[in-house]
């Protein structure tokens, strides 16, 4: 990317290590589209972005002393933002279950479709289809949920999942399963029941 | 994405809703580095007594982890240790009972 060979990072933790609040901002404005994309996409029910963030660059701040360089920075402040917003995620209590009745008009129209449909074609109704994802990522744990979002929304890889999580290939592929595994589950119930 | 696994009710939503642009906007809004910045040049650095006190939580549970596998390591021997103590042998009780 153009943006970090032309931001001189090194140079930049430096003066932040001597107080420089200059620095500070500097690092915090080149650092927050990576923190806001990961705090958007696991960001908990009723919790702002904007305080999530906050709480993400607060806590890089004051871990700065542990920052051996053993990972690239970015890695780093991306797994505390990962950890950050798992831990919300965990505080959060999780709906006790999924019902149509919850849905909205659309979001009901859309499951129907993905759920009869045996095409590969999927729904049109494209805002309905990802609030309903979110919907359902909220009945799996936060690490599964987490997971699997970046598996199937973000299509990342696993290799890039552990860069970002820093968990090794073979939890996230159980977690993986695990969630796919429930999810299944959960659709086969939601047949079941009567719309 | 698996391309052996048949599509099903999850992967047929995903793929709709990964055709959902998200065009928000990812800079950081106006004085939110500011204020960052300076909350963290302000707020009391980790002291001595804290990093140490996090530190020593670590070595008691590596001791702790060490303590249990060497004992699971040498059950054996210990638990042989104790039945021979009991069954001490006594140099004196023996040389009383040769002589009787």
């Amino acid at each position: 990317m153009s943006d970090e060979t032309a931001f001189d990072l090194v140079g930049c933790l430096q003066r932040v290590r001597r107080s420089d609040q200059l620095a500070a901002r500097e690092l915090v404005e080149h650092l927050y589209p990576l923190v806001i994309r990961i705090v958007r996409a696991h960001l908990p029910r009723r919790v702002a972005e904007e305080d999530l963030a906050q709480e993400v660059f607060m806590k890089m701040f004051s871990r700065l002393e542990q920052y051996q360089g053993a990972v690239p920075f970015p890695h780093w402040v991306s797994r505390i933002a990962v950890t950050t917003c798992i831990d919300h995620l965990r505080a959060q209590k999780r709906r006790p279950e999924f019902r149509w009745a919850d849905l909205s008009e659309n979001e009901a129209d859309v499951l129907d479709a993905v759920l009869t449909n045996e095409s590969d074609r999927g729904p049109d109704d494209t805002l309905a289809a990802h609030e309903l994802v979110h919907k359902l990522l909220d009945q799996l744990k936060p690490a599964d949920r987490l997971v699997l979002q970046l598996l199937d929304l973000e299509q990342k890889t696993i290799a890039e999942i552990s860069t970002i999580t820093g968990w090794n290939n073979s939890l996230i592929k159980v977690r993986a399963f695990r969630a796919r595994r429930k999810l299944q589950k959960l659709f086969l119930e939601l047949q079941r029941k009567e719309r | 994405m698996n391309p052996t696994r048949q599509p099903n009710p999850w992967d047929r939503l995903t793929a709709a809703a990964r055709q959902l642009p998200d065009t928000r906007d990812t800079s950081a809004p106006y004085g939110f580095a500011t204020r960052v910045a300076a909350l963290a040049m302000t707020a009391p650095r980790p002291s001595l007594g804290i990093m140490m006190e996090r530190f020593s939580f670590r070595a008691l549970g590596v001791a702790v982890v060490l303590m249990l596998v060497s004992v699971a390591a040498n059950y054996t021997a210990l638990a042989s240790a104790f039945t021979e103590e009991t069954e001490l042998r006594d140099p004196i009780a023996e040389v009383l009972d040769l002589g009787s």
